[in-house]
Order: C-alpha cells, then sequence, then structure tokens
C-alpha cells in the first residue's frame, strides 16, 4: 500500500540502527501512524533538515503492518519557529496525541485543529487557552466532547454564579451523588468554555484543572512527562 | 569484525577485551560536570587555568571534546547526558537538572552558555535550563545558529537560514 504526499507533523521522532529514525506522525488523512525513516541520518539523506517538530510537512510512506516506509518528505510552506514555553507546550500537545489517539484512525477536524493551536502558540502569551481549547476540540474528537451548558441531573441551564461538580465523561452536577468523583467548577467558567472564550485568570486555571481532571482517564496510568517541564 | 577478529586476529581481541573491561571498570562519571572521567573530578573541573565563572552546558560529553578541539572555550562544562524529551520520558530530573542548580547556586558561575543542539528537544532543553539561570539570577546565553563558514546561501537550507536572518548583528 503506498500512500502519497499529504499533510502531516511529526509528533515524535528517535534514532534507530546507525542512520535511522523512527517515527510517529500525525497525518491528515491517516491520523497517527508508525514510520520508518531509512537513513534519515545520513548527510546526504533527502528526509535530513526536513523531518522537524511542529513543522508543516507533506510526507509519503509504503508499507503495510505495524511501520510503513517514509518515501516522501517535504517542507510544506513557510511557518514561525516556537521557543520557549511555547514550544514545551507544543511538546505537551504532541504527547498527549500520542497517548490519546489510535494508529491509523483519521482525524482531519483534529488535525485542523492541531494545526490551528501551533499557529497560536507561535504567538506568545496565548499559551493557556490554545492548549485548553486543543483539548476540548481532542475531547470532542475521540468521542468524549465536554458537556458545558445543563445540569445533567435537573437538565437546567449552567449559571454563572454557581459552584458544579463534574463528573468525567457525564458532565456537570449541582448535587451529585456522594460516592461520584468529580472536580469542582464554577458555572462562569463551563460557559466560558462553551463560548471558547478563556481570558480571566481564573477561569483559565479552572479550565486547566476541570481538563486536567477528565484527561486523566483518557491517557492511561502515566503522568505525562511534559507537565514536568512547567513551573 | 568478530570473524576478523577470531580469525586473524586473537591477540588484538584480547588486549581489546582488556580494554573495554578496563573502561568499563573504571570510567565512570566526573562528580561536579558529570563527563566521563577516569578519577571522581575531571581533569577540567580540577584545572586551575580554566576559568569557573563561565559554564557551557551540553548535551553529550562528544559535545566536550567538539568544543576542546576548537580550542575557543577557557570556561568549565556541565554535560547533561542526554536532553529534555517528553515523549520518552526523559525530564528534568534524568539530565542533572539538581546537581546543575547546585553548581549554580554555588557562587562561582556567572555565565550559562548553552550549547545544546538545534533541534526542537534541543531548544526545549535549552529554555529550560535558561530560566533555571535566571532564577538564580545568573546571565544565560546561547550558542549562535546560522549559516556555516565557508558555506554559499544559495546551498542552506531554509530553516537555517530564516534562524540567520533573524539573528543578524550588526558589523
Amino acid at each position: 500500500m503506498r500512500v502519497d504526499l499529504h499533510s502531516a507533523f511529526v509528533l515524535h521522532q528517535r534514532s534507530y540502527r546507525e542512520t535511522s529514525l523512527l517515527l510517529e506522525i500525525f497525518s491528515l488523512r491517516s491520523g497517527r501512524v508508525g514510520l520508518i525513516a531509512k537513513g534519515a541520518n545520513r548527510q546526504r539523506s533527502a528526509f535530513r533538515g526536513a523531518l522537524q517538530f511542529f513543522r508543516p510537512l507533506l510526507l509519503a510512506w509504503a508499507g503495510r503492518g505495524e511501520l510503513a516506509t517514509l518515501v516522501g518528505a517535504e517542507i510544506d510552506g513557510p511557518f514561525s519557529a516556537l521557543s520557549g514555553r511555547a514550544l514545551l507546550s507544543a511538546f505537551y500537545l504532541n504527547e498527549l496525541l500520542t497517548r490519546v489517539l489510535h494508529r491509523d484512525d483519521p482525524h482531519p477536524a483534529l488535525f485542523a485543529a492541531y494545526r490551528q493551536a501551533l499557529e497560536t502558540l507561535a504567538q506568545a502569551g496565548n499559551e493557556e487557552p490554545a492548549l485548553r481549547l486543543f483539548e476540548k476540540r481532542l475531547l470532542e474528537d475521540i468521542g468524549y466532547g465536554l458537556s458545558l451548558r445543563f445540569d445533567v441531573d435537573t437538565n437546567a441551564p449552567i449559571e454563572p454564579e454557581r459552584d458544579y461538580y463534574y463528573q468525567s465523561d457525564k458532565g456537570p452536577w449541582r448535587n451529585p451523588p456522594a460516592h461520584i468523583d468529580t472536580v469542582k467548577v464554577q458555572g462562569r467558567t463551563l460557559i466560558a468554555l462553551a463560548a471558547a472564550l478563556l481570558h480571566e485568570p481564573e477561569v483559565l486555571s479552572e479550565s486547566k484543572r476541570l481538563m486536567r481532571f477528565i484527561l486523566a482517564s483518557h491517557i492511561g496510568g502515566r503522568p505525562l512527562a511534559s507537565r514536568q517541564l512547567f513551573n | 569484525m568478530a570473524f576478523h577478529l577470531l580469525q586473524r586476529n586473537r591477540d588484538g581481541a584480547q588486549r581489546l577485551a582488556e580494554a573495554l573491561l578496563a573502561a568499563m571498570a573504571g570510567v565512570n562519571h566526573c562528580e561536579r560536570c558529570r563527563n566521563l572521567s577516569d578519577i571522581p573530578l575531571c581533569a577540567i573541573c580540577a584545572s586551575e587555568r580554566r576559568d569557573p565563572s563561565v559554564l557551557c552546558v551540553v548535551e553529550n560529553p562528544a559535545d566536550v571534546q567538539s568544543i576542546e578541539q576548537a580550542a575557543a572555550f577557557q570556561g568549565k562544562y556541565f554535560v547533561l547526558i542526554g536532553r529534555l524529551s517528553p515523549l520518552d520520558g526523559v525530564g528534568p530530573e534524568a539530565i542533572g537538572i539538581d546537581k546543575l542548580k547546585n553548581l549554580l547556586n554555588g557562587g562561582e558561575v556567572k555565565e550559562v552558555i548553552i550549547a545544546t543542539g538545534a533541534t526542537a528537544e534541543g531548544e526545549a532543553t535549552a529554555h529550560y535550563i535558561g530560566e533555571v539561570a535566571r532564577a538564580t539570577g545568573l546571565r544565560a546565553t546561547r550558542i549562535a545558529h546560522g549559516i556555516p563558514l565557508g558555506g554559499e546561501l544559495e546551498y542552506v537550507d531554509s530553516t537555517t537560514l530564516s534562524h540567520a536572518i533573524a539573528c543578524r548583528r550588526d558589523l
């Protein structure tokens, strides 16, 4: 099977044997894919210099099974290099995608959201809202979209001044049963997340806590290593 | 190589095996800079002639050797033995950040030159160490990236070229 050149990003790469690389990529048409880039570390390799993180690429590959072989790699237009906190944030996005997505499962809408998030990160100072909105899109895309408008128990609309208790994969409760695991969140944070308008510091920090709580059940037991880098 | 040694050079193979054993037993990490060394404090760290106020942070022992061969640097080193790579589970403690912090808090160092690679992971590592250095109130600098000497612009890749233009300096 051969997949022609199309949009993709490198999520992760590591050296393999003397001169090759093992790649984990996120492609528009195929989702997360594992590839081997043979000879990519050689001085004269055609792939050298192209296979960079966070850079829009066009990739083509051939083969079947777990690991296909990279057969083409081109840089797809200009991009703004990330630095500082934005760069650490971008690594967080990559770690999240490799942990949450299954291989060979296309997510074209999420691909667009990833590209958008990287562009937002490149304009420094917007890291937190960009990360929260990407997390929200990620959950929607894998079928666990947040429920942000109504109390799951009473169906009453969320009121900004009240406190709610969010249950993972279910939604906010005013009065949850005692035995379920929830995280407390203000109504206005839920409303701000629904409208994708994250400006106030308090809303941002509550959104972060909420997302962390919800994502925990989708990323497995190991904590995300890129979170350690923020302090 | 295995066939050659077994058929034609058994003495050589014996010497090679002994050398490897001796290296495995004798070579450890310098207790100050983490570079490979067969004595507890490596020759560079112990040297009186090197300037302790400038500390160059590199990823690997091979990088120390490269910079030493270029012979332009008179300060001391710190070797991370790797770089931050969250997706491989390599976090700050795996690259000896605690040890680096102790060194920076020791009072001798005035400037930290961050000479990690020009890759995304190298940049992330540089940013992290830069923050650590600034938190200690030290000057942190990053090595320059750009056009190699003797290089024609025409043959330089576009990322390096755009970086070189962004980091231009006054003549």
